[in-house]
């Protein structure tokens, strides 16, 4: 994912938008998002700016691709806007212009010159549940098959009918699992995990797992289903520090 | 048999991650009736995937006036893509409303739109699905009531089997007194028998079962209907008709949806009904007669539409919004508000001439991606049958136009098998599209290579006729003569620079044979449905195979039901159900389409007798003046 600049010319105003995904909205597919959101920011009737290109579209910058299914708290949008409403107000007025599921939950203005979110935000955190079942189905077994994966250094999987594959080192940060409560006949395994991505690719939890369950630790396990949701997106600058998208230093001052 | 009502969305919840587009199934949408308190409850169904439904306006209509009518709900529910029906079965999950994911079956009026005639087999599948006895004549006591209307009711025999009660015309009004009707019957405790002999003493309401169908000299081979004695049904439904558009609600559209449906944009009906007169058109007849909504109302309706949904595109829809009195008052009014939101307006087709390229150039910008004029036939003989009243020069004008306006790319469509088509015809559909190549390379200049030059694409449709027109005695064009008039029209139009599309002739047999068959068709319906028929609107899925299978095991012919004509004087499977033209005006156009006679348009001239307006009470209502221009 090449970083791409930021779009708003320098005299625009950059409102940095925090939203949540949830319940059974997590099953929107990121375009679904974007296009709902760009709906909403139009009944919030916020003074938005519109690009000058062919399709005058909404200038408006995403952080990175939520997987279909996944739950999230901390995704975010910059919105550019030809005046500086007052950040509250205008979260208000999001807030009562979007789906509940997808609700605004904080609104600041950032930086002009500050690099677009989707390349920018590299770290992620996950809280996954996995229901399943089988003799080998627990926490011990899932980290011992996410050790073996992180030896081999690789993931291999298919994206629709296209092989990919993804490297651990860099992706794969950390883990720690643990056996959850049944849910009906099912098993329960919760994992809370870190990623980080690159320009390489994003490790997606559903991948991760998937392979785990292809591996001889989980012999005898099956996985039925996942409940995953992003718990925590930052930055990780060069010194290894995490910088979360509202830290003051990137925040101006409101009018 | 009934199902309780209760919320089921925990059941569909665990698939959703294994289906293709989860977001068919999620309800929630912006503008979605959330609360649906009853006590009464519709359930409206578009019998395919969320997103070629959603789109529909005539649900959307229905939807808020159910709704807004007190002591009764409305819900929506589509037909889910193979990938969840077949595990919804595999978990004996009925068929789900979206708004509160209750069971079909649990609804006391279960209505589908018959938006087209490829969605036959989707009803069935939909029903069984749904646990919904398929046969009305099968249901129990308290089961759903089940309705159907819309565009293509108007034969709507081959399927009347399935339905308690069929809706004509105009529905706005016409579900609400439905609705209350069976609420109220069912209150008085009446029988299922007892609350069907009342819907049919509702303008309108056409109930298959108080019909028997009669085959004898004065018919074709599928009979006619008539009523039961003793049923004090009509002999002949009429429709009903809103005498004024500009009364009714204009922003019917307030739902928006998540993912990306067919017409993705803010639509308004800017006037209901064409009177110019086409002969092939079903639509042109059976909506008549034109009724416009003023401007100032469109106007205000679109300002609010658009603030309301957060859309960025929105559509004036109707068969032929640029005949609009005050079209161009509209349009400028609209680009003046929307002009520094991004907004896009949009009209779904043009008029062949100078005007229709003024107001497409009005909407377009500077995004001139294609522009479509619809000549219909190449010849101006033929165009003079089907009463399309453009001629040669108007083509060759509004082309130039449209050129010098900036467009680059033309699409024309045609229809192959118009009555009295010759070769010549067809020859001349490749001319036209040579002509109109010619002019653009003419006014654009032609480049070196490739890239940036003109460019003419040809549609061709089969022409499939159509009850209730001037042209329902007509036979179909057999496939094998489609395949070689293709072929012939492929050698006429060779330019590289033209390109040629045709429908599949295959779905127009099917789509043929299922506007021409009576009552007895339903047997066709039925075992298609049963030999795997879905969905026969996606190419990727309609079976031809199965269908003519379906047709011989049910003792017909399909290739030979469509192609078949019928006398004019016979007495037609479909003329107890009327949109109010009458059948005399039906056969004199026959008449003058032969002789190469033209008939104008009544909102032009003055009346041509097609009988709407004495039959229903109503008139033509313009706004402006068609006259000025
Ligand atoms: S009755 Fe006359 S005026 Fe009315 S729609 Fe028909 S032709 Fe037009």
């Amino acid at each position: 994912m090449a970083g791409k600049p930021p779009i708003g010319k320098p005299d625009l105003n950059r409102l940095r938008v925090r939203f949540g995904k949830d319940g059974r909205l997590a099953y929107l597919g990121h375009l679904e998002v974007i296009n709902t959101i760009e709906r909403s920011v139009r009944r919030a009737h916020l003074p938005f700016s519109v690009g000058n290109g062919f399709a005058r579209r909404m200038r408006v910058q995403f952080s990175q691709a939520l997987p279909v299914g996944a739950a999230s708290c901390c995704e975010y949008y910059d919105l550019y806007l030809t005046e500086r409403t007052d950040p509250d107000e205008a979260l208000e007025r999001l807030k009562h212009a979007t789906p509940a599921a997808l609700a605004p939950t904080e609104a600041a203005y950032v930086g002009g010159r500050l690099p677009a979110l989707e390349a920018w935000l590299t770290r992620s955190s996950w809280e996954v549940r996995l229901l399943g079942d089988g003799g080998g189905f627990t926490a011990d077994r899932l980290d011992e098959a996410l050790n073996s994966l992180r030896a081999v250094g690789q993931i291999d999987f298919m994206r629709g009918d296209k092989p990919r594959s993804i490297g651990l080192d860099n992706t794969l940060v950390g883990w720690t699992a643990c056996d959850g409560a049944a849910e009906g006949s099912w098993r329960s395994i919760d994992l809370s995990l870190k990623t980080r991505s690159s320009n390489l690719g994003a490790l997606r939890p559903a991948v991760l797992l998937e392979a785990a369950f292809a591996t001889e630790a989980l012999e005898g396990a099956a996985l039925d289903s996942l409940r995953v949701t992003r718990t925590v997106q930052c930055h990780e600058d060069e010194e290894g520090s995490l910088i979360d998208p509202f830290d003051e230093r990137l925040l101006v001052a409101a009018p | 048999m009934r199902l309780p009502r209760q919320d089921r969305f925990a059941q569909i919840e665990p698939l959703l991650g294994k289906v293709l587009h989860p977001a068919r199934y999620l309800d929630h949408e912006w503008g979605a009736q959330e609360a649906q308190d009853g006590p009464f409850h519709v359930c409206m169904i578009y019998a395919d995937t969320y997103e070629v439904g959603q789109p529909n306006l005539g649900i959307a209509i229905l939807y808020n006036e159910l709704n807004a009518t007190e002591g009764i709900s409305c819900e929506r529910a589509y037909l889910p893509w193979v990938d969840m029906s077949a595990l919804m079965r595999e978990r004996h999950i009925p068929l789900l409303s979206l708004e509160t994911s209750s069971p079909v079956a649990s609804f006391d009026i279960v209505g589908f739109t018959l938006a087209h005639e490829m969605v036959a087999s989707n009803i069935v599948e939909t029903l069984d699905l749904a646990g919904i006895a398929i046969r009305a004549e099968e249901r129990d006591e308290d089961d759903a009531i089940v309705i159907a209307g819309g565009p293509s009711a108007w034969n709507c025999e081959p399927l009347s089997p399935m339905f308690d009660a069929v809706l004509l015309g105009d529905g706005e009004q016409e579900i609400v007194d439905v609705a209350r009707c069976v609420r109220d019957a069912r209150s008085e405790g009446l029988t299922r028998k007892q609350i069907l002999d009342r819907l049919s003493h509702i303008d309108g309401v056409y109930v298959p079962s108080l019909y028997e169908v009669v085959v004898d000299e004065t018919s074709t081979r599928w009979g006619y209907a008539q009523p039961l004695p003793g049923t004090g049904a009509p002999r002949v439904v009429y429709k009903r008709c809103i005498p004024d558009l500009g009364a009714t609600e204009p922003v019917a559209q307030r739902m928006v949806p998540y993912m990306g449906i067919v017409q993705d944009r803010f639509a308004i009906e800017v006037l209901r009904g064409c009177a110019r007169g086409c002969r092939f058109c079903q639509a042109g007849m059976t909506y008549r007669p034109v009724r416009e909504r003023p401007a100032s109302q469109i106007i205000e309706a679109v300002s609010e539409g658009l603030s309301f949904t957060g859309y960025d595109e929105c559509s004036l829809s109707s068969l032929s919004t640029t005949d609009h009195s005050q079209c161009e008052q509209i349009l400028s009014e609209l680009h003046e508000r929307t002009r520094d939101l991004g907004v896009r307006v949009s009209i779904p087709s043009q008029r062949l001439d100078s005007f229709g390229v003024d107001m497409a150039s009005a909407v377009s910008g500077s995004r001139k991606s294609g522009l479509t004029f619809a000549p219909e036939a190449g010849t101006q003989r033929l165009r003079d049958v089907i009463n399309k009243n453009v001629t040669d020069e108007d083509l060759e004008r509004a082309a130039r136009n449209a050129f010098e306006h900036g467009w680059r790319r033309m699409k024309l469509y045609f229809m192959m098998g118009l009555p009295t088509e010759t070769d010549e015809d067809i020859v001349a559909i490749g001319d036209a599209a040579k002509r109109v190549l010619q002019i653009g390379r003419e006014v654009c200049g032609r480049p070196r290579k490739g890239k940036g030059g003109v460019s003419v694409s040809i549609s061709v449709a089969v022409f499939v006729p159509k009850c209730h027109t001037p042209f329902q005695w007509v036979g179909q064009l057999s496939r094998d003569e489609v395949r070689r008039r293709q072929q012939l029209l492929l050698q006429s139009a060779n330019d590289r620079d033209i390109k040629v599309s045709y429908h599949d002739s295959d779905v127009s047999v099917i789509e043929g044979a299922l506007s021409k068959m009576g009552r007895a068709g339903f047997e066709v319906v039925y075992r298609a449905w049963q030999l795997g028929c879905r969905f026969d609107a996606w190419t990727d899925q309609f079976r031809y195979d199965l269908w003519l299978e379906a047709g011989r095991a049910a003792g017909y012919d399909l290739e030979q039901v469509a192609a078949e004509s019928f006398p004019i004087e016979a007495h037609l499977p479909w003329e107890h159900t009327s949109p109010g033209v009458s059948k005399g005006f039906l056969q004199r156009e026959w008449r003058r389409a032969i002789d190469g006679v033209t008939t104008p348009d009544c909102t032009m001239t003055s009346c041509t007798g097609c009988g709407v307006c004495q039959t229903l009470g109503v008139s033509n209502v313009i706004a402006g003046d068609r006259h000025g221009r």
